[in-house]
């Protein structure tokens, strides 16, 4: 994962100045990167649109990566931000149809440990990572969520709302 | 609408400019230079920091904003060049620092059993209040700008951190002018201008930055 995460960083900071093979590697890098990293997390259905949103926001932001840092951690920041984007999107539209997700694991590595997002979920209160699984990522209804946790439909919408805030403070935090 | 594939994305590469820490630095650097010339220039400096013998409390407070300002635009540069696993807590260290002077008002308050009236009421408590918000107004709109390049993903913290960072910078533009040199005025009103500055950063900057 360090090989590759140098490697990425090197033809990172070359497509920076514009040389479009080393650009088309890291993006195709880190689409194969982006779809195992999403695969645990969000409805096979979604998978294809978040990968490609988050390397539109890679091409939009790529002036922000310092290629003297490693690559992968800069690459999982983005991602965990339209992720999470994504979850309040959702949860403004009040859409409740995710479907339950049985994806590829991700491979077990420290890095893909360190920046996946079972470890920021984790960050959260029990009650409020059980309601944002159950309701955003097993896509059970309110009130199914509240049956299957024992938490009150009112207590699971708060804790929603509240996980969702914390998550979004929480995007870097390893 | 379709969205763009990896073809289209490799067909629009450009050649960027990579956001670097100087410019951030640089940038702010040059609105605080010219908030101190405009406090200068309208309001004019201490009489004794003219002369460079200022009082100690003087060089203390103004290392101390120096010092929080400086930790809080390390921070913000950290945030618009994201990265999982990256720590930027020196300004919790810096704020820390700074809160020494609310504290130690709060601490002569109980000790005198009263409030200081004197700084409470002192005519130019407004003035600190205005000078630092427009300085911190300038700081604040150029670090925003700057941040925009980068890619944010902690939008609160940016915020407060904007917020925290201009309002600093701000104030220390005015307290080279400021002609009170007591623990309770720093105590009160400088930390009210702070304060309110990296409140209004956490309003107005995320909605700035989102992207």
């Amino acid at each position: 994962m360090q090989s590759q995460d140098q490697t990425l960083a090197r033809l990172m900071a070359l497509a920076q100045d514009g040389d479009a093979v080393a650009y088309r590697t890291v993006l195709e890098e880190s689409r194969r990167w982006l779809l195992r990293y999403f695969s645990r997390r969000i409805a096979p259905s979604g998978i294809d649109d978040l990968v490609q949103d988050t390397l539109i926001s890679i091409h939009a932001k790529r002036a922000s990566y310092d290629p003297a840092r490693p690559f992968l951690p800069w690459l999982g920041a983005i991602a965990r931000y339209r992720w999470v984007d994504q979850l309040r999107r959702v949860y403004r539209q009040d859409e409740t149809e995710l479907e339950d997700v049985h994806g590829v694991e991700p491979e077990d590595e420290a890095i893909m440990a360190r920046i996946s997002i079972d470890r920021m979920l984790a960050v959260l209160p029990d009650g409020q990572a059980a309601a944002i699984r159950l309701v955003k990522i097993d896509g059970l209804s309110i009130a199914e969520a509240a049956a299957a946790s024992g938490q009150s439909e009112a207590l699971i919408k708060v804790n929603i709302h509240r996980g969702l805030k914390k998550l979004s403070a929480s995007i870097e935090s390893a | 609408m379709n969205k763009p594939s990896i073809d289209d994305l490799v067909a629009d590469l450009q050649p960027v400019k990579r956001l670097s820490a100087r410019g951030g630095v640089s940038l702010t650097g040059v609105a605080l230079g010219v908030a101190i010339l405009c406090v200068a220039s309208v309001w004019g400096l201490r009489a004794d920091l003219m002369i460079g013998d200022p009082p100690g409390i003087v060089m203390i407070r103004g290392g101390s904003l120096l010092l929080l300002g400086c930790a809080a635009l390390i921070a913000v540069i950290g945030i618009a060049r994201p990265a999982v696993g990256q720590v930027n807590s020196g300004w919790k260290w810096a704020l820390a620092g700074a809160a020494l002077f609310p504290i130690a008002s709060l601490t002569l308050m109980m000790k005198e059993g009263a409030l200081p009236m004197a700084a409470l009421t002192a005519s130019s408590a407004p003035w600190c209040l205005a000078i630092s918000g427009m300085s911190a107004l300038l700081i604040g709109s150029v670090l925003t700008a700057w941040l925009r390049k980068g890619a944010p993903t902690v939008l609160p913290q940016a915020g407060w951190l904007v917020g925290l960072t201009a309002g600093t910078f701000g104030t220390f533009a005015y307290s080279l002018h400021c002609p009170s040199d007591t623990v309770h005025y720093i105590g009160i009103w400088y930390t009210l201008a702070v304060a309110a500055c990296a409140g209004l950063g956490r309003l107005l900057v995320p909605p700035l930055i989102r992207w």
